[in-house]
């Protein structure tokens, strides 16, 4: 009896550490996996009235995603982004700066741009959402092109770019006051059933969309030749200049749907304070999702779990009532003990 | 000073890397340990070098049993482990690489410049090396790294020195200097264990050898004994071909011309032309500025000046994205640093240039990849596990011939090939000239990097010999053998 229980014991520890070194996902999901058990015990789990049990942790977890739903987008980007060896720390600026955009578009006073021009209603939203986007996209290739053509690393350009945007964006929007129009904030706010769960959809539509991305296409083999060896992709052919001038782009352009979303969740935006911090958040999703900072080795579907957990957590800390100024100390914990655990070495 | 390992069994999981292999070396001796890659000569040196523990076996020093558990025990006992991935930190001098860890300190506690300084130079002077100590590391060519960090086992009174594949990246004049090195240290008293594919050269200078096939000790003797073809023999297991590679000769129209290009001060007033199935053959010492020139045309570098011809028709090549667009293939040196990507397997490394040219709208189209790849792995025997393993697993041939593979689907034109075999074992090396010929008789231009005499000899039609970024002269197929290249490799003139 013993000894059939030591091998297959013995068996599940082999199993255990070769999912370990060998699948990058296999720990993060094992993170995710015990936090989601101790949130489910800490909610108090009911034999007796399953179906409300179900419905408060169903409530507490569209809660937590619709709640990370901006920053998870950000997070997918800045993977990319450090997947080049890169990193992005101009995000939260930029999401102020289109947020900003956002609002002076749709503003239904009189010095909303598309009202003056005579512009409202559905029409006006759709060219809103176009011109955001765009613009997210021309920061982040301003971005991109400086890294780029004027070779200065991305530390410092997106470090510049983040005092730059947010400091005219809080000059020029100082004493005005937008009216963002009801019907706007469906974009975020829209209930499918009894749920308000768009901004979950988005990031999951864009997750799956980047996940596939990076795994099939031309583009996201080239970020990971970029971030692993650039002088063998240049040498092989790969435009070097144009894959990290795409990546800062796509950068922009998802963090101008996260500021179209938080835009529209709450219909205003506190310039000097909204972001402050994101980018800070963005990275350590993505490096508690096995991402690695100098390059080369990153996962979108980590990122997603990453993101998750730190969510989990934060929200479970909420539900333990831990004074709010040691959250931050946990979050702390949690990056730095997952970098620890996945160092492949230590387990092999 | 004598070493004996003895009976060494090891093995890395469920597999057998050392079986029973015996190895000895004296003080005053240059012994070489030959074999294939994957052979086990690593593990056998690291084991000796104590980065390795071995199951089974035992090493003995002077008739005394030693344990070494760990590289600075086998420091102690005078064992250098001179690594093909030099040692040296390049942002220090030179002075401080040599005292890197044993720092000499004033009595205050700083650090004794002038008096590392005047003993590095002692040493130098001892070994015969012409160098300031106070030069920056970054700015030393391979061949002098290789020198400083004998000169370092030197300084720590080192009596074995290993050097695992101290030739590769050099040229022959700088191998010369090596060398001359090499006999200073065994007037000295000192054992050196010389591990090399390059079988001319252990002829040149070692006296003893031992063969490793599959983990086994094949073969041990004196080097006057044998011959490069025995050696190769026993490395394979088989008959190796060394004579020049002949084959029918169709060559067509012109693919590529190139006039006057310069970019100072790698290379000036570069003009040549190649035909269709045709094999030119570049060479020259360190600082011929072939591989920039080369580069440049294949747009990874920057030309101030020069026109370039494709099939007659002007190009200006901005960057690599275009050449390949254009039909021109360029396999680097350096595979470690230029060929392969470690973060990506071996398909994808095999696929990485034509992920755009086998896409629709962007998704990659692996099936067509995975059928192209097929191919090139039959055509050019690539040994490998899984397509989707890491492209560390593979031996360094196969990683040469995969970034090889990356090149052919492509389909190139004109096909450049710097330094193919550097790295490669013997077996593969003969592969790779085999294809080498197969693409000339497919028409394909085919120019030849190297700094192998003996390699440009075998497989090209004619060389332009390169002294100091110009090009020094053009031996013909008749003509060429090692001396007329040398004398113009050296700056001087044709006789």
């Amino acid at each position: 009896m013993m000894k059939t229980e030591m091998v297959i014991n013995n068996n599940f520890f082999r199993w255990f550490r070769s999912k370990w070194t060998e699948e990058p996902l296999f720990s993060t999901a094992i993170a995710f996996l015990i936090m989601l058990i101790l949130q489910t015990l800490v909610l108090g789990f009911d034999y007796d009235s399953l179906g409300s049990w179900f419905q408060s942790w169903l409530n507490n977890w569209i809660n937590i995603l619709r709640n990370n739903a901006s920053v998870g987008i950000i997070a997918l980007g800045m993977t990319l982004v450090i997947m080049t060896g890169g990193i992005d720390l101009a995000v939260g600026s930029t999401l102020v700066v289109t947020g900003a955009f956002t609002m002076i578009l749709v503003d239904t006073g009189t010095k909303g741009i598309l009202a003056f021009l005579g512009l409202t209603g559905f029409p006006a939203f759709f060219v809103t959402i176009i011109l955001v986007v765009v613009l997210g996209c021309l920061l982040g290739s301003l971005i991109g092109l400086t890294i780029t053509k004027g070779n200065v690393p991305p530390f410092i350009v997106t470090l510049g770019a983040m005092m730059i945007f947010r400091s005219v964006t809080q000059h020029f929007m100082q004493g005005y006051n937008p009216k963002v129009p009801l019907e706007f904030l469906q974009i975020a706010s829209f209930k499918m059933g009894n749920y308000m769960i768009m901004p979950i959809v988005y990031w999951a539509v864009i997750a799956y969309i980047l996940y596939y991305v990076s795994k099939r296409t031309t583009f996201g083999r080239q970020i990971i030749a970029v971030g692993s060896n650039e002088k063998a992709a240049r040498l092989s052919g790969v435009h070097v200049h144009k894959v990290r001038l795409r990546v800062y782009a796509l950068m922009g352009l998802l963090v101008s749907i996260a500021a179209l979303i938080q835009v529209s969740r709450i219909g205003s935006m506190d310039f000097s304070n909204a972001g402050r911090g994101i980018e800070m958040d963005a990275i350590a999703a993505a490096v508690v999702g096995g991402t690695s900072m100098s390059g080369g080795r990153g996962f979108i579907l980590g990122t997603v779990f990453g993101m998750l957990i730190i969510a989990v957590m934060n929200n479970l800390l909420n539900l333990f009532g831990v004074p709010p100024f040691l959250r931050e100390a946990f979050k702390g914990i949690i990056v730095i003990g997952a970098v620890l655990l996945q160092r492949k070495e230590k387990m092999a | 000073m004598k070493i004996e390992l003895k009976n060494i069994r090891k093995s890395f999981g469920s597999n057998t890397v050392l079986k029973d292999v015996s190895f000895t070396i004296t003080g005053g001796e240059i012994c070489a340990l030959l074999g294939e890659n994957g052979a086990g000569k690593s593990t056998l040196m690291n084991i000796l070098g104590g980065v390795h523990h071995m199951d089974e076996g035992s090493i003995h020093l002077d008739d005394k049993q030693v344990q070494f558990s760990t590289p600075a025990q086998s420091l102690e006992a005078g064992i250098a482990f001179i690594h093909q991935e030099l040692n040296l930190i390049n942002d220090l001098p030179i002075y401080e690489n040599m005292f890197l860890g044993r720092e000499l300190k004033t009595k205050q506690g700083f650090l004794d410049l002038d008096r590392m300084i005047r003993e590095t130079d002692v040493v130098f002077k001892q070994m015969m090396v012409d160098l300031d100590p106070k030069t920056m590391v970054r700015d030393l060519d391979a061949s002098y790294k290789q020198i400083v960090e004998i000169c370092r086992a030197m300084m720590m009174k080192a009596s074995i020195i290993i050097m695992d594949e101290p030739t590769t990246s050099l040229t022959d004049q700088e191998i010369k200097r090596v060398f001359t090195m090499m006999r200073t240290l065994k007037e000295n008293n000192v054992g050196i264990i010389f591990i090399s594919h390059k079988l001319n050269e252990v002829i040149q200078i070692c006296e003893t050898f031992f063969v490793l096939r599959d983990g086994q000790l094949v073969e041990k003797g004196n080097v006057v004994d044998v011959t490069t073809d025995k050696l190769a023999h026993f490395m394979v297991g088989y008959d190796v071909r060394t004579e020049p590679l002949i084959r029918e000769k169709r060559q067509g129209n012109e693919v590529l011309r190139v006039e006057g290009l310069t970019y100072k001060p790698a290379f000036r007033d570069i003009s040549f032309s190649i035909k269709k199935g045709e094999i030119l053959g570049i060479t020259g010492l360190l600082g011929d500025g072939r591989s920039e020139l080369f580069q440049a045309i294949f747009g990874a570098e920057k030309v101030s000046s020069g026109k370039v011809f494709l099939n007659g028709k002007e190009v200006k090549i901005k960057n690599t994205t275009q050449a390949i667009h254009e039909g021109i293939a360029y396999l680097p040196r350096n595979r470690k640093e230029n060929g392969i990507i470690r973060d990506m397997n071996i398909f994808e490394n095999a696929s990485i240039v034509t992920w755009p040219q086998f896409s629709k709208r962007g998704v990659i189209q692996s099936q067509k990849h995975a059928m192209e790849f097929e191919k090139q792995r039959q055509a050019l025997r690539i040994k490998l596990g899984k397509l989707t393993d890491s492209i560390n697993s593979l031996s360094g041939g196969n990683q040469q011939k995969v970034v090889l593979a990356k090149w052919l689907a492509a389909g190139p034109k004109l096909l450049i090939l710097d330094n193919p075999t550097q790295g490669v074992d013997v077996g593969a090396k003969e592969d790779i000239y085999d294809i080498i010929l197969k693409l000339a008789e497919e028409n394909i231009a085919v120019v030849v990097l190297s700094s192998e005499g003996q390699e440009i000899i075998r497989v090209c039609d004619r060389a332009l010999v390169m002294y100091h970024g110009v090009i020094q002269g053009e031996v013909a197929r008749e003509s060429m053998n090692l001396h007329n290249i040398m004398s113009l490799a050296t700056g001087g003139k044709l006789t």
